[in-house]
């Protein structure tokens, strides 16, 4: 119990402390910013695995005006999501003392880093539906401070626009998910998670059932970001630093989903089965859309942010099918997106510091000439983003097709798989936009101009996560395991 | 009415008597003592302090407790009755007011106006026309409460004597004698309908099933909505806030912001109560009221570029979010209202206080304009963190936590209710609330400009903001602090 709260704790001491650190102060260097940040951040994913293993369970009356308690606890669906959010939150601060921030005090940055780690730790683990929104909150500010003063030096104008759109889009998103929370602990009477997952909307007729669902549907998946609401996705990613991509990509993102297995797919299996068509289809579009728009995009950091439009769509036809392997496909798939974004967006933050741009159309000296570490480490991550077998992006993708193809007896099937025909057509379109990005700055023999190859804190953290790529590819019952049980709780009683 | 009024409690009519009586002691004083205008402050303080400590016994009361004097014999009704929301009211006006004479405390260096006294006076009259009115249960009683509340106002804006003083004094002027005209009107009304001259449950309960007698009552309720809703500021009653927050001294218009918001919600939650047992039908006036005063605050809110107009409108909003939850008829609706009120109070005082001491370091000129703010954090990093608090607080987005639970607060009886527009509406808004503060906080956090040789000497020769002032901001801010960490501290003043 106490390591749980003390999970919580550090990155929040630790954030409020160095943004609260005058810039002027003689200990607010670079180099000591990152330190204390290192060590909290150690520490914290230290207790996140501790919690992991022990499963602790807090519980306190935090607002008993309200009905709201302080209730954290662990379980498999959220497991691999704490161990991704902690990783991460040293991989970010390791790979700034190669990219030390520049924009702001080196403070600031670090604190905002700590924060948003909090938010999502605390999202993660938090099973009280007020306190899920609340944490899901936190991270808004800190990720608009690194956008709007960490981001891309050469265009104010862009980072306001972009650091306006994500606050402004998920602020829509997260009040609206609010009504939805609320309305759903009105009429379920409670608002832990736990056992919202086990009332399993008893005592909610269909109608109900499906206005909730459609607000939490809308509200998540502003968050994810789910086609028609994914505009504000791409601007984010370009001009944010790159830690403040990553974190976006690999862990913000997922709160969406997750989202939407505690809030809709446990509590309202009749509303959401009603829904999940629509709500696949939305997916499916989205794989293609980020598709297509990658195979003309020039702007690299862009283009992976259409790519995670698209991954993140097979995520949503998994959660559509309302099958056990489809709620693991787009649990994996999860995880998977988490761990390949990360290391493209590290890798290509490199290469924009690098290159000054990230614009495709220059050309550049090929990666696999003068920097052969960057160069495997590209190769490796768009070989699992376009799902070559073997590596993390398979699994789930293949799974989430899979599912759609055999879905749940309450769902439509020939719909279904009209849907997962198309998701194969998406892969092939995620072939050819990877393939074009490998060819154009991996392959040939221009050597000019040169670059330094990774070394160091960045060789270090684009190592560690290609080899994560490997692993879990090769073996991915290390994640399908530890969700598998929770899981069909869930489902056995969707797909009844 | 004719009888003598046996039980005068002055005990329980404390919150009342305190400021009533410090207004006359400061009048005695400054007959006896003209140039002790310090002596005038503290004695108002104190009756506050006192007025504050008197509140507490009413405080967090169970549901159903009220604190009541003014009994009618043979145990008649009580023209006195304080429940726990109605104290948690009178002890926010009697802090607001506390904290606007710290901003307005006196420079020695300055000549005196002459009218400390005056001022003192007319803040405590105010208040106690705010406290009196949150207990008034009769007509009589109501009415010149309110009226209490109101008309200093319009001396203290009109006091300054500038022109635009003048104006913003007419405006008010002019709106209040209107508000008065129907709120009599609305009184006549309720006595017509009701026969009776309190206003209570019972009253109301009695004319139900009358349908002569309803339709009269339904339209007094209608008049007292539009009454109220000019001294609230609601959209279409608000066109006067503008010009009398500009035109106003700054701890005035922290006062018409504060105090007299807390008074006139004050008078409309004793109507709301009385006419529960009614039900909908008057209160859709007040959801078409509260979702067009969010969304015309919020968008002329987003157009000014001067922060005291911005924070006129903001207040314009801010009401919207205030009434809506009364839009739901229930005893959750009332608790959401007030609770929501504490937390907007709270956090535009501090908003208030960091502009009130940077009008005294910067000068009015850059203080009240927008583009004054720029690189605030770096010249003043401690107002500029006290100010984001308020700004974050009112766009109720962490670590403004104690605005995010009281949105919370006030969506769940609308969701409740199943009044799903009006919660879009809101959710929608609170994207442009959020547009509106963010766009504030983006000036004071972005790098200073290199404005070369003109800042040093300035900065050199700035004058210290007032002692008394920088209490002001302290408190405010630690309160929010406090709060943010603990909403709960709000939401038990007001019951359970």
């Amino acid at each position: 119990m106490v390591i749980l709260l003390a999970a919580l704790a550090i990155p929040a001491l630790t954030g409020t402390a160095l943004i609260l650190t005058g810039r002027d102060s003689v200990r607010a260097s670079e180099a000591n910013a990152n330190l204390v940040s290192l060590v909290a951040s150690i520490a914290t994913a230290a207790l996140v695995v501790a919690t992991v293993v022990t499963r602790p369970k807090v519980d306190y009356q935090w607002l008993p005006s309200l009905g709201v308690r302080w209730q954290f606890s662990v379980d498999g669906i959220s497991a691999p999501l704490l161990i991704l959010t902690a990783a991460l939150g040293i991989a970010v601060v390791v790979h700034a003392r190669s990219y030390p921030p520049h924009g702001g005090s080196p403070t600031t940055f670090y604190g905002c880093l700590q924060l948003v780690e909090l938010g999502a730790l605390a999202t993660f683990l938090s099973r009280d539906a007020v306190v899920f929104f609340l944490s899901f909150e936190i991270v808004l500010i800190p990720m608009w401070v690194l956008i709007s003063r960490f981001g891309d030096s050469h265009d104010l104008p862009a980072r306001v626009d972009a650091s306006g759109r994500f606050v402004l889009y998920t602020v829509l998103g997260s009040t609206l998910m609010l009504v939805g929370i609320l309305a759903l602990v009105h009429s379920s009477g409670t608002a832990n998670l736990d056992a919202l997952a086990a009332a399993r909307g008893a005592g909610l007729d269909r109608s109900t059932q499906m206005v909730i669902a459609a607000l939490l549907l809308v509200g998540l998946g502003i968050k994810i970001p789910m086609w028609p609401f994914h505009t504000w996705l791409p601007p984010a990613h370009t001009i944010a630093p790159t830690a403040g991509s990553v974190l976006l990509a690999a862990i913000l993102l997922k709160m969406g989903t997750y989202g939407i297995v505690r809030l809709v797919i446990a509590p309202l299996p009749i509303g959401f089965g009603a829904l999940a068509p629509v709500f696949a289809a939305a997916g499916v579009v989205g794989i293609l859309w980020g598709g297509l728009a990658c195979l003309v995009e020039n702007d690299l950091k862009r283009l992976i942010a259409y790519s995670s439009v698209a991954h993140m769509g097979f995520v949503v036809l998994g959660l559509s099918s309302g099958t056990t392997v489809g709620l693991q496909a787009a649990l994996f798939a999860n995880i998977a997106h988490g761990v390949v974004s990360a290391l493209l967006f590290f890798l290509v933050g490199g290469l924009k510091e690098r290159w000054g741009s990230a614009d495709l159309a220059t050309a550049r000296a090929a990666l696999r000439e003068v920097s052969p570490r960057l160069g495997l480490a590209l190769v490796v991550g768009f070989a699992a983003s376009l799902g070559l077998p073997g590596l993390v992006g398979f699994w789930g993708e293949f799974l989430a097709m899979y599912s759609a193809w055999s879905p749940a007896a309450d769902r439509p099937e020939g719909f279904m798989r009209v849907l997962a025909v198309l998701a194969v057509t998406g892969t092939a379109v995620a072939a050819g936009y990877s393939l074009r990005v490998l060819r154009l700055i991996w392959s040939g023999d221009r050597t000019t101009p040169a670059h330094v190859d990774a070394h160091g804190g960045e060789w270090s953290v684009l190592a560690v996560l290609v080899a994560a790529v490997l692993v879990l590819g090769v073996a991915p019952g290390i994640v399908l395991n530890t969700t598998s049980k929770d899981v069909s709780v869930i489902t056995s009683e969707v797909s009844r | 009415m004719s009888q003598a009024v046996v039980a005068v409690n002055a005990g329980v009519l404390l919150p009342v008597l305190a400021p009533a009586i410090g207004a006359a002691a400061v009048l005695v004083v400054d007959v006896v003592a003209q140039r002790l205008r310090r002596t005038h402050y503290l004695i108002a303080l104190v009756s506050l302090v006192v007025g504050a400590v008197g509140t507490f016994a009413g405080l967090g009361m169970a549901a159903g407790g009220v604190r009541q004097t003014l009994c009618l014999p043979d145990g008649g009704q009580c023209m006195y009755a304080a429940d726990s929301v109605a104290s948690g009211l009178q002890l926010a006006a009697l802090l607001a007011a506390g904290v606007t004479l710290l901003l307005s405390w006196p420079d020695d260096k300055k000549q005196s106006s002459g009218n400390t006294a005056v001022i003192v006076s007319l803040v405590l009259a105010a208040t106690a026309g705010a406290t009196a009115v949150a207990g008034a249960r009769d007509l009589g009683s109501w009415l010149v409460a309110l009226e209490l509340a109101t008309l200093p106002t319009v001396a203290l804006v009109a006091l300054r004597g500038a022109r635009s003083a003048i104006s913003g004094a007419i405006a008010l002027l002019t709106t209040a004698l209107v508000s008065f005209g129907l709120l009599a009107l609305a009184a006549a009304l309720w006595f017509t309908a009701t026969g009776s001259g309190f206003l209570t449950p019972a009253a109301a309960l009695a004319v139900i099933d009358d349908p002569t007698r309803r339709p009269i009552l339904v339209l007094s309720v209608a008049l007292v909505v539009a009454g109220i809703g000019f001294k609230l500021s609601l959209v279409p009653f608000h066109a006067w806030t503008p010009e009398a927050y500009d035109g106003a001294p700054l701890p005035i218009a922290a006062f018409l912001a504060g105090v007299s918001k807390i008074a006139a919600l004050g008078a409309l939650l004793i109507v709301i109560r009385a006419i529960a047992p009614l039900g909908a039908p008057a209160l859709t006036t007040i959801a078409i009221v509260a979702a067009a005063s969010m969304t015309l605050g919020n968008i002329m809110a987003l157009r000014q570029d001067s922060v005291v107009r911005l924070l006129a409108w903001s207040t314009v909003a801010q009401a919207g979010w205030v009434v809506m939850p009364l839009a739901a008829a229930s005893s959750a609706a009332v608790f959401a209202s007030g609770a929501y009120l504490l937390a907007y109070v709270l956090a535009t005082l501090l908003a208030f206080a960091v502009v009130a001491a940077l009008v005294q370091t910067r000068g009015a000129a850059r203080a009240r304009d927008l583009s004054g703010y720029h690189g605030l954090v770096h010249d003043h990093p401690v107002l500029a963190a006290a100010l984001g608090l308020a700004l974050l607080s009112l766009a109720g987005l962490p670590p403004g936590v104690l605005g995010l639970v009281a949105k919370v607060t006030a969506l769940r009886p609308v969701v409740a209710s199943e009044l799903w527009l009006l919660a879009v509406v809101a959710a929608v808004n609170a994207v442009l609330g959020v547009a509106v503060y963010l766009r504030w906080l983006r000036v004071v956090m972005a790098t200073a400009e290199p404005e070369t040789d003109k800042t040093a000497p300035v900065a050199a020769l700035a004058p210290s903001a007032h002692p008394a002032t920088l209490v002001a901001v302290g408190l405010a801010a630690l309160a929010l602090v406090v709060t943010s960490i603990n909403p709960q501290l709000i939401l038990g003043l007001l019951g359970s």
